[in-house]
């Protein structure tokens, strides 16, 4: 049964061996790439039990950064993540602080975060010496790994870049994985079951809630530095609250009581208008339907419905 | 200069009212049945775009279109109601997420119903009221004292009557509530319907004023959470405040700085009034 | 019986081919719905037409073969991501060699990297501003921009502008506009022009989906310009010219994006409303039996009412276009050797709802209206041939 867990895994990661559609592979970079976002948004929304509206421009922030640091000092993809992370880092405490030091709760919480995310945006969107603003960046240059024993090897055509994402979206369930089973998560656990009571067991709720917050954004910075270079284009549209909404909706879907949860519903709101013929605007209402039925009738989402299917068996 | 500023103000009070009703609309469903309705905004375009085709395709004067459009959005509120909502009652996650498929259904049906292209209706009042070197438009003037009546109003039904006190009893204590004979169920329904008919009648008076697209809701209901919790969740009056002083932020802070930022002076003022006063301005403190 | 069947899939392979050689494949990548569905709704709607037209009349000859169209039309609703997924569709598993669109900037520049690898393989014919800047540089033969270019000595922005201080002699200009490409675009071209006549200029950006313009316009008044320059879709048109003349703030309009429905729908409080529409469709229809046509076939193929409006945005990637294709292939004597293809529509001169032709650089031009209307309603249509 354990082999079980493995195979989907085991089919990624051959899957470009066997199938030569540049179309289908494509879907499924970007929907490990959106799901390495929808991943750690689920560290803070489902395992943490906060509604942060500021992923996306996390996600945002990320690629300006990670692109800037690049084309403005000439570094490689790989040390510009630093400057990436630290920025993040610095942004997240002082979102987190104000919002976790004033002990708002979770509407509110979610209300300041979009008014930061927004700020976040306008602020982008404004400042063209550094972002270009409403027209964009074009990302042209390409991460380089080194393979011991193939040498440095550009990130460049479908298949290298399937790998890439891969590889960066398990590197990201690993981290999830990591945290979540130490004692840091099971205090996340605590927070999101019941905060008054974790805080009189001695939980330090303000710090657990902000790091919780910082890992999720800087794993969706680097989820965002990894979409930027694959797409070739960043505009200031990656820090919009439809961003978010369009994770939150992946989370929910996919079912946010578990970490790959939220890779399954990134792969369904990612491919599904492809496969399905409809006019436009029909597309629309099915996207709108499928969340409305997932809460009403699957408020675990997919992966969480069936899971629990097969234990009740 | 002066002109200017003392004109905008006044321009700012009569959008804040807008603001400030569908504020009401979240402060109220919020308060009784636990969750923000995101799709409030979605009514308001339901409002207008029925309103819209009542005056210009059925032929019916402004006033006369107001009641079966408000009637029409909240029976559609009440459908909403009765199919969705009903199963996310205090759930805010839920909810919310309800809302924002809501949302994209509501908004694709209108594409499909009335298209991209921005509708614009025939003028109610025109002309303008010259106060000094300051032009008031005659339309934005009756909108005002419209809205900020149906929001006193309301104030004035939930402090005074026995349904509204009811309906605060509710919020502060529902099993009491329930236990002293509040028909809770009923309470939670009718709540939302009536948020939804306030958001229909702010939308009727948007297309007054202003050009129709299906995607107009989703500026509005922002605005319209922004200035409930401005003015505390759970007040009436806190939300009519709240969006006055949303639209005046906005429209001086876009005379003085660029006009770019505008929606970010209302959210500055948002988040520091949040800071100093967590409960907003007029709100319960907990 | 397996080897039954395995002839039988080989037979039905080997027959498929020949029967798609007599379809050619036609791509577009519009944003049909989202917030910019302005600018995709109508090419998206005109295209269809004018397929079922020539695939109705029994198809078009090449050579000694009749071909039929087949239309690929999906929506990218404004979103990159979802543009580059479908083009890799088209030309990798549909191959699809004429793909028309996009018409916005942020779309055409995410997918252009992938497009050039295609470069000889297929044509992109599209009216995002940003193609302007691609056209002509190497291993881009593959590009053509369908739309008007306003700056340049052709363009008609010089043409506007020398007109209107011509006709007014305004000294200053306030102008209004969204803060995204198109705006920014749009102020990178006139600033410059306006400065070079000696105009002096006063710019304010407006946040896109802004309904209320009291505070912004009341600020630029307060400037004392003599006309105001605001774009550049009638979403945001109709609310800027009533408010401004509520407001009692301008009288005046100068516009290159637009129609002329927020002007007449003023008439009474503005004294003068210059407009550049690549056809007043209105006037049009009565003059010329082509667009009675057009307007006629619309409705009968959509049954719904013609939107005047959004017409003028054919003159991209819409209806002409695609019968412009079709004489192009003709005349190339092929439907797959895009270098000939191209060769030919950069030759020729169309004449269809507009007179479509292509300068050197592969850009359009087309003939097109400036409206004037002064107070009550009085419209003076001017109609220019750029050439």
């Amino acid at each position: 049964m354990k082999v079980l867990r493995w195979l989907p895994w085991v089919a990624l990661a051959v899957l470009p061996l066997v199938l030569h559609s540049n179309f289908i592979l494509t879907i499924f970079i970007f929907s490990f790439i959106l799901g390495m976002a929808a991943v750690s948004f689920n560290l803070v929304f489902g395992f943490t039990g906060q509604l942060s509206m500021f992923h996306a421009a996390a996600f945002g922030i990320g690629a300006y950064v990670t692109y800037l640091a690049v084309s403005r000092w000439h570094v490689s993809f790989w040390i510009a993540l630093l400057p990436t992370i630290a920025i993040t880092v610095a942004i997240s405490i002082v979102v987190g602080v104000i919002c976790f030091k004033f002990k708002l709760k979770a509407f509110y919480f979610a209300v300041v975060t979009m008014a930061f995310s927004e700020l976040a945006r306008l602020i982008v969107l404004n400042w063209n010496s550094v972002t270009n603003g409403t027209l964009g960046l074009m990302v042209l240059d390409k991460p380089v790994v080194w393979i011991p024993g193939a040498g440095s090897l550009k990130i460049d055509g479908t298949t290298a870049w399937y790998y890439f994402s891969f590889i960066g979206l398990m590197m990201t369930v690993a981290v999830c994985a990591i945290v979540l089973r130490s004692w840091i998560g099971r205090c996340f656990a605590a927070i999101r079951l019941n905060e008054d009571l974790a805080q009189t067991l001695g939980i330090d709720i303000f710090r657990y809630k902000l790091l919780s917050f910082m890992i999720a954004n800087i794993l969706a910075a680097l989820a965002g530095s990894v979409y930027a270079f694959y797409i070739g284009y960043i505009e200031p549209s990656y820090l919009s609250i439809a961003q978010s909404l369009d994770i939150i909706a992946m989370v929910l879907l996919g079912g946010r009581s578990s970490i790959i949860g939220p890779i399954v519903g990134a792969f369904v709101l990612t491919g599904l208008p492809h496969v399905i013929e409809l006019s436009a605007e029909l597309r629309v209402i099915l996207y709108g339907l499928i969340l409305i039925l997932t809460i009403l009738l699957m408020p675990n989402g997919i992966v969480g419905t069936l899971v629990s299917r097969r234990r009740a068996t | 200069m002066m002109q200017l500023l003392i004109g905008q103000v006044l321009n700012g009070i009569i959008v804040g009212t807008l603001y400030g009703v569908i504020a009401l609309g979240v402060t109220l469903t919020f308060g009784i049945t636990g969750i923000v309705n995101f799709a409030l905004g979605e009514f308001m375009m339901i409002g207008a775009y029925f309103t819209w085709y009542l005056v210009d395709f059925g032929g019916l004067p402004f006033a006369v279109a107001l009641l079966p459009a408000v009637a029409g959005t909240a029976a559609c509120g009440f459908l909403t109601d009765q199919l969705l909502f009903r199963f996310t009652r205090n759930n805010l996650v839920n909810g919310l997420l309800v809302s924002i498929g809501l949302i994209s259904v509501v908004e694709a049906g209108a594409l499909l119903l009335w298209s991209a292209t921005p509708k614009e209706m025939s003028y109610v009042l025109t002309g303008s009221l010259q106060l000094g070197g300051i032009s008031l438009p005659r339309m934005k003037l009756l909108v005002f004292g419209l809205l900020a009546a149906v929001i006193l109003c309301t104030y004035a039904a939930l402090s005074r009557t026995w349904m509204g006190r009811a309906a605060y009893a509710f919020a502060q204590n529902p099993e009491a509530a329930m236990l002293m004979g509040v028909k809770t169920a009923r309470l939670q329904t009718g709540v939302v319907v009536y948020s939804t008919a306030l958001a229909g009648f702010g939308g009727s008076l948007y297309a007054s004023l202003y050009t129709l697209e299906p995607a107009m809701g989703g500026l509005y209901i922002l605005k319209g959470v922004e200035a409930a919790i401005l003015g505390g969740i759970g007040s009436p009056l806190g939300s009519l405040v709240g969006g006055l002083i949303l639209g005046v932020t906005e429209a001086v802070g876009s005379i003085y700085l660029p006009s770019a930022f505008r929606d970010a002076y209302g959210l500055i003022f948002v988040v520091a009034i949040l800071l100093y006063r967590p409960s907003g301005l007029f709100g319960a403190d907990k | 019986m397996t080897r039954m069947l395995v002839w039988i899939c080989a037979i039905a392979f080997a027959v498929t081919p020949s029967f798609a050689q007599d379809v050619v494949k036609i791509g577009q990548i519009e944003a049909q719905t989202g917030p910019n569905a302005i600018y995709g709704y109508m090419s998206s709607q005109g295209m269809p037409i004018a397929v079922d037209q020539i695939n109705k009349a029994g198809g078009f000859k090449v050579g000694d073969k009749t071909y039929k169209l087949e239309l690929i039309s999906p929506d990218t609703r404004g979103d990159p991501k979802e543009a580059s997924i479908q083009l890799k569709k088209m030309l990798e598993t549909d191959g699809v060699k004429f793909v028309f669109g996009p018409f916005l900037s942020n779309v055409f520049v995410t997918v252009e990297p992938y497009a050039k690898q295609f470069n000889g393989k297929f044509l992109m014919m599209g009216g995002a501003t940003r193609i302007h800047e691609f056209l002509d540089t190497p291993d881009h033969e593959f590009l053509m921009r369908t739309w008007n270019w306003d700056a340049g000595p052709k363009g008609f922005g010089n043409l506007m502008v020398d007109r209107l201080i011509k006709d007014t002699g305004a000294k200053k200009v306030a102008i209004l506009i969204q803060n995204d490409q198109g705006g920014k675009v749009i102020a990178d071209i006139y600033l410059p022009m306006f400065k070079a006549k000696g105009v002096e200029t006063q710019l304010e950006f407006f946040e896109p989906g802004t309904k209320d313009f009291s505070a912004v316009l009341a600020k630029l008044a307060a400037g004392k310009p003599d006309i105001l320059f605001p774009g550049y879709t009638d979403a945001a048109l109709y609310d800027i010219v009533r408010q401004a003349t509520e407001g009692n703030y301008f009288r005046r309009f100068f516009l290159v994006r637009g129609s002329l429905g927020p002007g007449l729908k003023n008439k009474d409080q503005i004294d003068d409303y210059f407009v550049y529409v690549p056809k007043y469709f209105e006037q049009a229809e009565k003059t010329d039996p082509k667009i009675a046509k057009f307007v006629a076939d619309y409705k009968a193929f959509y049954k719904r009412d013609f939107p005047y409006d959004q017409a003028p945005l054919c003159s991209s990637s819409c209806y002409d276009h695609v019968f412009m294709l079709v004489e192009a292939m003709k005349k190339a004597g092929s439907v797959t050797d895009v270098t000939k293809i191209r060769k030919e529509l950069l030759a020729m001169t169309y004449d269809g709802l507009w007179k479509i032709s292509y300068d050197e650089h592969g850009e359009e031009i087309i003939n097109f209206d400036v409206v004037h209307m002064t107070k009550g309603g009085k419209i003076a249509v001017t109609s220019i041939e750029a050439r």
